[in-house]
């Protein structure tokens, strides 16, 4: 197996994908933001915990504290030793928030919070009634014990993580419900379709068995030509039905890769159609070396019978295709009606439609982008409005043959 | 002649020497200004300027809130805004009002606020 197979069933459209992308981000911002506020919240609370256990030890250090500076007051000056701990360093400041004295060793004080974290130290202030050699506040310090952080940073990420899993699962859920409707009516559609398609095989059958059958050299030129409009339109619905067969039958089973001549291919396929594209009288041009490619020839069918069926369905009357065909890849080029250019990325869509004059059911290049992806081909498309369309598609290398190789 | 010139010499000398003093006696008044006006009335207190100092220091805090505080109180001595104790009033009553004018009242109480300064002793 040379080929790359990616199967992708791609029921969603893009304009269902962008608000199903925009739900999810919008999910994962708010998740984020609730995420962060309740670890915001937690983290505040821990530090308040903390602070709470602090106060009560630094309010009985500021007690003996303000016992040592009564003490020094009512013996200064012949005593003016600052009082100092092992336990903590202070300062003291008067009411108009001068410095009197400082043993900090970090010396940016918040007069307005009674503790607070200041670097990797703890501050706690004490307001004092009796204003011992001039101090109105009375700062104490601490070494803060960082293992309540990195508790609650553990804790924070552990549960962060287990929330965000769950509001995952919720939010798969949500979007499983977002989904059920579109997929439901996606389903009904393919149903519907298979439904139909059953009971078009045999009628489709008999009417081109027989078309091909009646012997035209009997007849007159009038019948002649009632019997190529008959073969034309028998055609245009067995195309229909192949493409149906295809999206609701065969796109899932194992397929048959062979090496294929895609020459003889596009020779075949031309031929075919070179009855429809005469009722618009629209004329093939056909540039083609030798490829061969490593493919199932029953999608290979179905991709060059959907480019060309729609090169001829889109284009003018008396317009042209043109087909090159190279080792490493073919063009399908009309002097159609063309596409615009913000919508060309979503022709190939399933029920896509940009033409209501023409029929169809807008599944064909659906089909054909479904094969390239499972064959990992690269397809390209450029179209200018009025114009026409040119349709390119490149193999993979891996995927080529070298004209003699076969499998 | 002689006699004339030692008469004059000596009125010279003494002129000289009465101008000198009367500027030392100016300058010695105002560097202690402080220490004429109110060392001489608290020298004969049992509270010493040290301690009432101390007493303002715990009251008032901050070194504008006690000038201000001291200041208004030596213009308008009243036992209400008094820093000492009652018993202390009732022994020596409250001062009179100070006779100094604001700008030597700001001197004095400047020159106390140095000297009793406890930011500049704790160690």
């Amino acid at each position: 197996m040379l080929a790359l197979k990616n199967k992708d069933i791609n029921l969603l459209r893009s304009s269902e994908k962008s608000s199903l992308l925009r739900f999810l981000a919008l999910y994962t911002v708010l998740a984020t933001m609730i995420l962060l506020l309740l670890g915001i919240f937690y983290y505040k609370s821990q530090e308040e915990l903390m602070f709470s256990n602090e106060r009560i030890k630094l309010s009985s250090y500021a007690n003996e504290q303000v016992k040592e500076l009564k003490l020094l007051h009512h013996y200064f000056p012949s005593r003016t030793e600052y009082p100092r701990s092992y336990n903590f360093n202070s300062a003291i400041y008067d009411i108009e928030r001068v410095k009197i004295f400082s043993t900090l060793k970090n010396s940016e004080v918040n007069f307005d919070k009674e503790i607070y974290r200041s670097g990797d130290k703890i501050h706690f202030v004490k307001y004092l009634d009796d204003y011992y050699l001039g101090a109105k506040y009375l700062f104490l310090e601490i070494a803060e014990d960082k293992e309540w952080y990195s508790k609650t940073i553990t804790n924070i990420i552990i549960l962060g993580i287990l929330t965000l899993v769950i509001m995952a699962i919720f939010g798969l859920f949500f979007v499983h419900i977002l989904l059920r409707p579109m997929k439901n009516s996606i389903m009904l559609l393919d149903n519907f379709i298979k439904d139909t398609t059953h009971e078009l095989n045999t009628p489709i059958t008999a009417i081109l068995a027989n078309v091909e059958m009646m012997d035209t050299n009997v007849m007159i030129e009038k019948n002649k030509k009632k019997l190529h409009r008959i073969n034309i339109a028998a055609k245009t619905v067995s195309h229909l039905y192949q493409d149906l067969t295809f999206l609701t039958l065969n796109h899932n089973q194992q397929s048959k890769d062979e090496w294929i001549d895609l020459k003889k291919l596009f020779e075949d396929r031309v031929e075919y159609f070179t009855i429809l594209a005469g009722s618009k009288k629209v004329t093939f041009y056909l540039d083609l070396n030798y490829s061969a490619i490593y493919i199932d020839i029953i999608k290979m069918t179905r991709v060059i019978d959907n480019l060309i069926s729609n090169a001829i369905k889109y284009n003018k009357r008396l317009g042209a295709i043109t087909i090159i065909l190279r080792k490493e890849y073919f063009i399908v080029k009309d002097t159609g009606i063309g596409i615009e250019a913000s919508k060309v990325s979503a022709i190939f869509e399933r029920y896509s439609r940009f033409n209501n004059s023409e029929g169809g059911f807008g599944i064909g290049l659906n089909i054909v982008k479904s094969i390239i992806d499972e064959y990992g081909l690269k397809i390209s498309v450029e179209s200018v409005l009025g114009e026409g369309t040119d349709i390119r598609v490149e193999f993979l290398k891996a995927s080529i043959g070298n004209g003699d190789s076969n499998d | 002649m002689i006699k004339r010139i030692i008469v004059i010499s000596l009125m010279l000398s003494a002129l000289l020497y009465a101008e000198t003093k009367s500027e030392n006696i100016k300058e010695n008044k105002k560097e202690n200004i402080y220490e004429h006006n109110c060392i001489p009335c608290h020298r004969y207190l049992p509270s010493s300027l040290g301690d009432m100092y101390m007493r303002y220091l715990k009251t008032f805090s901050g070194e504008m809130t006690l000038k201000a505080a001291l200041k208004a109180f030596l213009k308008e001595p009243l036992e209400q805004t008094s820093v000492m104790s009652n018993l202390f009033i009732d022994r020596f009553s409250v001062k009179d009002k100070t006779l100094l004018n604001d700008k030597q009242l700001d001197e004095a109480i400047n020159i106390y606020w140095d000297l009793y300064n406890v930011r500049n002793k704790l160690k």
